[in-house]
């Protein structure tokens, strides 16, 4: 199967969130005069984990996006057919035209990634960048990140890039089309 | 304007000031990205740079006050109007014979700022304007190696070599200070096999990458390095070969007498750190190809000259001074002259606002900066009378913010304001334009022309870059820069004959062969790409007074202060029963602590973009003490202040520390002054309660206090 992915390396991901807001300006999710804290939409989160007692502390950070999933929960939940899997690319693409508004992929989606705008009543989120991806750029987030924590490419290529560096891939985190790794 | 397209400009949403690119369509700045000629990274608060661009809070005319000072009440007036009331009181003051009685508080984005040329062709001022933070470090290196000051300047961490340590004490490159390539280049190095050793009372997000993170009692770096000095002599691993060809005849000697009873475990007792830790440190050091240190929060410690000094002398035994690693001595690019160049004030002769209880200990420091915290004193004293602000904010993010405050608002008995005229350069509400007689809309680094030379830039040491509008001003805002060169022009048409700002970088460019049109056709940059390592091989000496490295610093003498001391600064080593706690206040990547720009940006002051929230960071063991849990309110209190926050519990910080983050408070503007977000400078009285031992070490106390917390 075809699949464009993002390699997500917690050995390099400090958690600034630079990423997020590149998206959010690439994408025109934000309306600079007038959007306040709280209410911005946005296609990535950070998350983190820490473990230990103080002083053996361990702490990881890493993103969540889109997660471009195999069997997409999202689109299954979509009647009007919004949401497709595109054969190309394997990236999970929303038609604004189709979206009525239901909220049913927001509800469906497990990794809780999917953006609702109330204003105009419809659903959106991460496409991978489609339109910069298919013209041979990365995306946005890969393009900015601060540490090159991000690496854009066919899943398989990834992995075998992973394998390659010593670094295992985190299954815990996502089984789908975004790769997360670490070194042991 | 260039049009539509990437358009290379500088950052200005903190002071690395990073080269960028900013994507114009249809006159409108949408994205942002760094400039790839310059290694470019841009983090989260140049991303979010728009949103202050575009935020309908910017000020956009000139404004007089109208009501009291710090009522925040104001009037729209004209720039004409604005030129006229500085320049009649800069003229009154002149004529009155106390033009030095004027300061101006800025970043001067190089030594050639047409700001500083102002400040210079008034006829002297009196040395409170500048804000600063790491001049005991510049102190340091230039007393001991005669390294030009490198504010802000990183080792290159893109050159540590396999196996070199990068030591990080007290400082924080992932949040992006000195450019926003840093982090990656830290990261890169480790995966070339360098090593990260982060010492640091709160694990953060290097401690999170680093090989090793040490805990350390706050102002404790000095002993630290002390201990592993005193190691690396005592047991022959210091580099022999450098120091006896490089090192001032007899400072050997005299450091190694200085340092006998200084061992790791006599340290250990000082910093916290075991001493077989110290030990352990010592050893790598001795057998890595290179070593380096970043510090910026533990030089800002009343000690911070004491550390200033160890750190310089564990960089020269160690032997890493301008080698692939290790401390880069900067180089200075020959940026022409704008003749003919007003004279700059004699400090000395003028004096300094230093007012502890014998004020000639001090002035032995030689401080070319002080903090604005000195300027409340000096208004107090009737030495300053006329104060601007540029890109800097003393009524909050400045020790003894509350002092500064108070002073600007002290009355004569005529009941005139003593410091006669307070102007303020903002592009949006800032806490101290608060007490503004005067606001002056400023530009953004997307409106503005402005050339950035910046020896002390990380990537290539020394550079000029190019800041250029790439969208039209909003309302009537002006770039301060522009202002004071225009003011300049009515005042002193001699220093400012040349057309206006772009004219004057032309001139200074010219001493590069540059010009602002080659510069930007050539994408924005001009460098010469490298700075070369052990150029004082080349060079046959440092630039010292002696040609040699100085560990023993004589200039001292007649205040006993030629070797550095291990102690803690006075402000912890007193009061700890009554203020149990040290406050630990640290910077993250989402503040510019200075600037309102970033404390009222909608993108950086939301939960998932940004940082929403400033509790304090207790240990579970001294919460359990306390009797409280996550989320409870606690009362803390200094000897000059109190805040009120809720408390958060965490393994990462060191037990008997409190953290809290520096540059929230803010009560202007409708982003920053939601919740109840608390400033730490109401808790860090100011430099004057430990002046009397400062005033030997050289120190200014920025960020040391001791506080007690309760519920
Ligand atoms: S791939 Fe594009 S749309 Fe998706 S999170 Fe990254 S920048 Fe945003
Ligand atoms: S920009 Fe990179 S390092 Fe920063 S949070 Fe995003 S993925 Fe992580
Ligand atoms: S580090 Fe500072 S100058 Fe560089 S991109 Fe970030 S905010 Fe801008």
């Amino acid at each position: 199967m075809k699949q464009l992915s993002i390699m997500v390396d917690l050995d390099r991901c400090i958690g600034c969130k630079t990423c997020i807001v590149a998206c959010r300006n690439h994408h025109g999710l934000i309306d600079h005069e007038y959007d306040m804290p709280g209410e911005i939409p946005y296609y990535l989160r950070v998350e983190s984990k820490s473990e230990g007692k103080f002083p053996e502390i361990k702490e990881d950070s890493w993103v969540v996006m889109c997660q471009h999933c195999k069997k997409t929960p999202c689109a299954k939940g979509c009647e009007e057919g919004a949401i497709t899997k595109d054969v190309q690319t394997g990236i999970v693409l929303f038609d604004r035209e189709k979206c009525t508004g239901c909220g049913e992929c927001v509800e469906k989606c497990p990794y809780k990634v999917i953006q609702f705008n109330e204003k105009e009543n419809y659903a959106h989120k991460c496409n991978l960048c489609y339109d910069r991806v298919t013209h041979g750029l990365d995306p946005v987030c890969v393009e900015t990140c601060l540490t090159n924590a991000l690496t854009f490419g066919e899943k398989e290529i990834l992995l075998m890039q992973a394998d390659a560096a010593g670094k295992q891939v985190i299954k815990k985190l996502s089984a789908q089309s975004i790769v997360y790794v670490k070194t042991p | 304007m260039s049009g539509d397209g990437w358009i290379p400009t500088v950052c200005y949403q903190c002071k690395a000031e990073c080269a960028i690119l900013a994507r114009v369509e249809g006159g409108v700045v949408k994205e942002v990205k760094g400039n790839p000629r310059a290694r470019g990274k841009a983090c989260v608060k140049g991303m979010a740079g728009i949103t202050s661009l575009y935020s309908n809070e910017r000020l956009k005319y000139p404004m007089k006050r109208v009501g009291e000072r710090g009522s925040g009440e104001f009037e729209r007036i004209t720039w004409d109007e604005a030129m006229d009331i500085m320049e009649t009181k800069l003229t009154e003051l002149r004529d009155r014979g106390e033009a030095h009685k004027f300061t101006y508080s800025m970043f001067p984005h190089s030594v050639t700022d047409p700001k500083w040329r102002f400040v210079n062709a008034c006829g002297g001022f009196i040395s409170t304007g500048l804000p600063h933070c790491d001049s005991a470090k510049i102190m340091a290196h230039m007393h001991t190696f005669g390294c030009f000051p490198n504010h802000h300047i990183a080792p290159m961490y893109y050159a540590v070599p396999k196996g070199g340590l990068m030591i990080l004490s007290g400082r924080h490159p992932f949040g992006c200070l000195d450019d926003a390539c840093v982090p990656s280049h830290i990261l890169d190095a480790k995966e070339r096999g360098a090593k990260l050793i982060v010492i640091d009372p709160i694990f953060r997000a290097e401690a999170a990458k680093a090989d090793w993170w040490i805990p350390i009692k706050p102002g404790g770096d000095a002993a630290l390095f002390l201990g592993v000095s005193n190691y690396l002599l005592a047991n022959d691993l210091y580099d022999k070969e450098f120091c006896d060809k490089w090192v001032q005849e007899g400072d050997m000697d005299g450091l190694k007498a200085h340092l006998k009873d200084m061992t790791p475990e006599a340290m250990s007792k000082i910093c916290g750190v075991p001493a077989g830790d110290i030990i352990k440190l010592a050893r790598m050091a001795a057998e890595a190809p290179s070593a380096c240190i970043d510090a910026f929060k533990s030089i800002m410690y009343g000690n911070g000259m004491d550390w200033g000094h160890a750190w310089s002398i564990f960089l020269v035994i160690t032997g890493n001074l301008d080698n692939p690693g290790g401390q880069p001595l900067p180089e200075i690019a020959p940026m022409a002259p704008v003749e003919p160049v007003p004279p700059a004030p004699d400090v000395t002769e003028l004096g300094y606002h230093r007012t502890g209880p014998d004020r000639s200990q001090f002035d032995s420091y030689k401080f070319f900066l002080q903090p604005t915290w000195y300027a409340a004193q000096a208004i107090k004293d009737d030495t300053l009378k006329v104060f601007f602000a540029s890109e800097c904010n003393p009524a909050l993010s400045e020790m003894g913010s509350g002092e500064w405050r108070k002073a600007v608002t002290m009355k004569d008995e005529n009941g005139d304001y003593k410091l006669e005229l307070l102007v303020v350069t903002e592009i949006m509400p800032s806490e101290t334009m608060k007490w503004a007689d005067l606001v002056l809309p400023d530009q953004t680094n997307f409106e503005r022309w402005e050339m950035l030379y910046m020896p002390w830039w990380y990537n290539y040491g020394h550079c000029a870059a190019l800041c250029q509008p790439v969208v039209e001003p909003i309302g009537e805002s002006r770039h301060a820069n522009r202002v004071f060169i225009d003011l300049g022009k009515r005042m002193f048409p001699e220093y400012f004959a040349f057309k206006d700002d772009v004219d004057y970088y032309d001139i200074e460019l010219a001493g590069v062969g540059m010009s602002v049109k080659k510069l930007q056709e050539n994408g924005g940059l001009w460098s010469p790409g490298t700075v070369g390592f052990r150029k004082y091989e080349d060079a046959g000496k440092f630039n010292t007074p002696s040609g040699k490295i100085e560990l023993k610093w004589n200039m001292y003498k007649d205040i006993g202060r030629e070797w550095p001391s291990p102690e803690l600064p006075l402000e912890y080593r007193r009061g700890e029963d009554e203020f149990p706690f040290v406050l630990v206040n640290f910077r993250t990547i989402y503040l510019n602590n200075t600037g309102a720009w970033s404390q009222n940006n909608a993108q950086l002051r939301d939960p998932v973009s940004g940082l929403d929230a400033n509790p304090c960071l207790l240990n579970p063991i001294d919460a359990e003490r306390l009797g409280v849990k996550s989320g409870d309110v606690v009362t803390m209190e200094s000897n000059s202040g109190q805040v009120k926050l809720p408390v958060e519990l965490t393994e990462k910080i060191i037990p008997g520390c409190a953290g809290i983050i520096h540059g929230f408070g803010q009560t202007m503007g409708k982003v920053a002054c939601r919740g109840s977000w608390v400033s730490d400078n109401e808790l860090i009285s100011d430099a004057g309660t430990t002046l009397d031992e400062q005033d030997l070490r050289g120190g200014e106390a920025h960020v040391t206090t001791r506080v007690r917390i309760y519920k």
